[in-house]
């Protein structure tokens, strides 16, 4: 194959996050100003920007103003500016507001942006085309509805990317100077194993969520909540945000080093909007859309020990750089662009793609409030993880206190059966999740390896009376993720056949059926009972990609694909 | 195998069916208002075109009339792999009807040409005649096959399967040759990233662009304005009637489960007392 003939850019963006255009709205102001020559391509499997994109959102500004000063002006489409946020803490059938001085800072959310991200990577994609025009010596290439399926390697350099596979290979590779992956993991994990840059485990919380038409405007309020409906020990939490044209957010954060085999987390989201509190919401209203994403937790015991690599730099998601304390994503990933694109003018100007160059991008991180919030919530999860109680004894706890009308007695409770415990691990979790004590590295299990085929969740409390016409099944919430496939579409292997018929009768033993069946967000997996034998059967039509089967396999046997085509959810709007 | 064979495909762009068009007050559409895209039925064609290309190794041509925004057609085909297109555009070809418009095509066929092969679709979703097709075919006395669902190049021959009612008919043609594709054909591929790679290239770039699409009229194929639009039109549109309005009083009831379908649909309608709780 002639050079010539070849598919090459200087730069190559895999996925229309937000911390890839990000970065490809700072270089190619930089480019403006240096009068560097450069091609840039962006792949986006979503049929167009933002359409496999699913977030809270309420993020701190602060990224956004560097990036659009003018962000208020420009159309930059924002959902509101929180005025009011609450920390509260969910009985089965009451809420409690946290009294504003015991509120953790972090859920104090004034003046954050609530942002609907699907159209603020729209927005971003269109601004980047419009920017162009004006940058005689950069040109970029947008491809919605293309995947990266593979990478491309070089001994030890990456070289590019696969998309498709047609009868031309030559039609079939993207290579570049530098590849940026700012995927959800979806590819970059490859990148990852092969130069075996992660360590330790990531952690993987799903998020699901809502969008609803309501009658009343709640408009610039958040709500974080705490209880139920997730009190079988499972750390995760609810949040409800209101936005303008009297639209309402309501989603589940649910991590996926649970013990539980059955998080089930669309079905947990219907129990939430069973509550009282959010039935009131929601009545009259009308469910809009619904979609589901994976979020990485772990942080920063869980970054790779390199952010770069020969010819490629990781960033946003793909790194990790998510904070689980303060919930943000957006503006983490935001500033990876940002100073990824400070590190890659150079690179281009000097024409050196070595991973000692395009590392520069992991020191200037270390100088940003990203790997330094990171560290300070360094033993956020650990806290968690080192002391189930806090999530399977002492929540409940306050949880059914909040029912009884008396929140306070509840963690008094708290006290008083644990006279010993309970003040310590108070203290020990505080000095936890400042990051105040130092206990040393820690490392993270798989997710699925804290999955226990035998657990018995505690029964869920759902006595409430609730509007049938509210809640909607698995089969029923697929329709509101606008999923279309094309012909053919094979996304999801499994690698061993009898592998997954050795996890089913395992959980069948127990009664139970296996974690990719229960914490399916979108009726995907199911057991087909074939000839007296119980195999794993998908509906692949239904999966709206976020992943969660692979992350809760017990023997890593399934792998989620990108998509080609374009094909999968459309959460624009969500 | 035979020799590589120059293509042509005939496309057209018709407002979008999932978009509310417009009518103008005499009934016809408002194609200014509506939004566009590239008439379903040519998708077959396009595919039937691109097959060809590939397995003689050939050239494909992509051909349309219509108004200026019809070259977004001809870069959509571009990004499927057609090699080159043409629009013919012109003033004078308003209002024209089938008779018409094919005079105006084998004109530009003739010009362009020859061709080893020309592919239409079956029909189009706005006019929905399928007569442009065998008129071009007659006026450039060529064979025709229509209503073909597969095919194959054999022997420098179009071996032809066409649906005919109560089954199929297998044909054997000579190049040239106008094949009229039906629906039941293969779907068109995706496009190829280095198809969409050249129309963003071509959209930075007008030299460029010139030299994959051209804008042509009347006088550069030598037709006469006479046999054109509404002067070349013998059919006369009398009447149109509205069947109703679009949306009307149709109510879609989606997403939901049987027990709030069930509801939902009593609720708004006189059948409670059939409904069983």
């Amino acid at each position: 194959m002639s050079d010539m003939d070849k598919i090459k850019y200087n730069l190559l963006l895999v996925g229309g996050s937000s911390s890839n255009l990000a970065l490809a709205h700072r270089l190619i102001a930089l480019a403006k100003a240096s009068g560097q020559q450069l091609s840039i391509a962006i792949l986006e499997k979503g049929r167009e920007f933002g359409s496999h994109i699913v977030s809270g959102a309420v993020s701190n500004p602060h990224v956004i103003k560097k990036l659009f000063p003018d962000y208020m002006e420009n159309g930059f489409p924002i959902e509101g500016v929180c005025t009011e946020s609450f920390f509260s803490v969910m009985g089965a059938y009451k809420k409690w507001d946290a009294p504003r001085n015991l509120m953790p800072a972090e859920f104090k959310k004034e003046g954050y942006l609530i942002l609907t991200l699907s159209n603020v990577i729209g927005w971003m994609a269109n601004r980047l085309k419009e920017e162009v025009k004006d940058i005689p010596n950069v040109t970029i290439d947008f491809f919605p509805g293309f995947s990266a399926h593979e990478v491309i390697y070089d001994g030890s350099r990456v070289m590019g990317v696969r998309v498709s596979h047609t009868e031309n290979p030559m039609d079939d590779y993207i290579y570049a100077d530098v590849t940026v992956f700012g995927d959800k993991g979806f590819l970059s994990q490859d990148v990852l194993k092969n130069f075996d840059l992660r360590k330790n485990a990531q952690l993987w919380s799903v998020g699901v969520k809502e969008l609803w038409e309501i009658p009343q405007d709640l408009s610039n309020k958040v709500w974080h909540t705490m209880g139920y409906p997730v009190l079988d020990g499972t750390f995760g939490g609810g949040f409800v945000y209101g936005m303008k044209n009297n639209r309402l957010t309501i989603g589940l954060i649910l991590s996926l080093d649970s013990p539980n085999p059955d998080i089930n987390p669309q079905q947990r989201l219907q129990d939430f909007k069973k509550h009282p509190w959010i039935q009131s919401l929601i009545q009259e209203g009308r469910l809009i859309k619904y979609g589901a994403a994976l979020l990485p937790e772990g942080g920063y015991y869980s970054l790779p020990e390199k952010f770069a690599v020969d010819g490629a730099i990781i960033v946003g998601d793909a790194l990790g750089t998510l904070n689980q304390r303060t919930l943000s994503g957006v503006d983490m990933a935001m500033e990876c662009g940002y100073q990824a694109a400070e590190v890659l003018i150079e690179a281009f100007r000097d024409g050196d793609y070595s991973q000692a160059k395009l590392n520069q991008f992991q020191k200037r991180l270390n100088n940003t409030f990203v790997i330094k919030d990171l560290y300070e919530s360094r033993y956020f999860r650990q806290a968690f993880n080192e002391n189930p109680r806090l999530l399977n004894s002492y929540l409940p706890t306050v949880a059914k206190a909040v029912d009884d009308g008396n929140p306070m007695v509840g963690m008094l409770k708290v006290g008083l059966s644990n006279p010993f415990r309970a003040p310590f691990d108070g203290l020990r979790v505080l000095s936890l999740f400042s990051g105040t004590k130092d206990i040393g590295p820690v490392r993270y299990k798989k997710c699925h390896e804290h999955i226990q085929p035998d657990f018995q969740a505690p029964a869920m409390q759902n006595g409430q009376p609730f509007n049938k016409d509210t809640i909607y099944s698995r089969e029923d919430a697929v329709f509101y993720a606008n999923t279309r496939y094309h012909e053919g579409n094979m996304h999801i292997d499994e690698f061993e056949a009898t592998t997954c018929m050795r996890c089913i009768s395992r959980y069948s033993d127990q009664g139970k059926l296996p974690p990719c069946v229960n914490d399916c967000t979108a009726e995907v997996h199911r057991v087909d009972e074939i000839d007296n034998v119980r195999k794993h059967g998908m509906s692949l039509e239904n999966c709206i990609q976020c992943r969660t089967c692979e992350i809760v396999c017990p023997e890593e046997n399934l792998r989620v694909n990108p998509t080609a085509q374009g094909s999968g959810p459309d959460f624009a709007g969500l | 195998m035979s020799g590589s064979l120059n293509i042509l495909v005939l496309i057209k762009q018709v407002p979008d069916t999932s978009s509310k068009a417009g009518l103008n007050p005499d009934g016809t559409i408002d194609r200014a208002k509506a939004k566009r895209m590239l008439n379903p039925f040519d998708r077959f064609a396009l595919q039937a075109a691109l097959h060809s290309k590939k397995v003689t190794n050939g050239k494909v041509t992509a051909l349309s009339m219509g108004p200026p925004p019809a070259v977004e057609i001809l870069l959509e085909a571009i990004e499927h792999g057609v090699d080159k297109g043409f629009l013919l555009s012109d003033r004078r070809l308003a209002a024209s009807d089938t008779l018409a418009t094919a005079y105006a095509l084998h004109k530009v066929i003739q010009h362009l040409g020859p061709f080893d092969l020309i592919f239409t679709g079956l029909q189009t979703t706005d006019g929905d005649t399928a007569q442009v097709g065998p008129q071009i075919a007659e006026r450039l006395n060529l064979p025709q096959v229509t209503y073909c669902e597969d095919f194959s190049i054999e022997g420098g021959k179009l071996h032809a399967r066409r649906i005919v009612e109560g089954g199929h008919q297998t044909v054997v043609s000579e190049f040239p040759a106008l094949v009229t594709v039906a629906n039941a054909y293969h779907h068109l591929e995706y496009k190829t990233i280095r198809g969409a790679r050249l129309v963003q290239e071509l959209q930075r770039n007008e030299e460029l662009k010139a030299q994959y699409i051209q804008t042509i009229t009347l006088d550069d194929v030598g037709a006469d304005p006479e046999l054109c639009g509404l002067k070349g039109s013998p059919t006369i549109v009398a009447h149109t009637d509205k069947v109703g309005q679009i949306g009307g009083r149709c109510v879609m009831h989606q997403g939901k489960s049987i027990e709030m379908l069930v509801n939902e649909i009593a609720a708004g309608t006189n059948i409670k007392e059939f409904v069983r709780q």
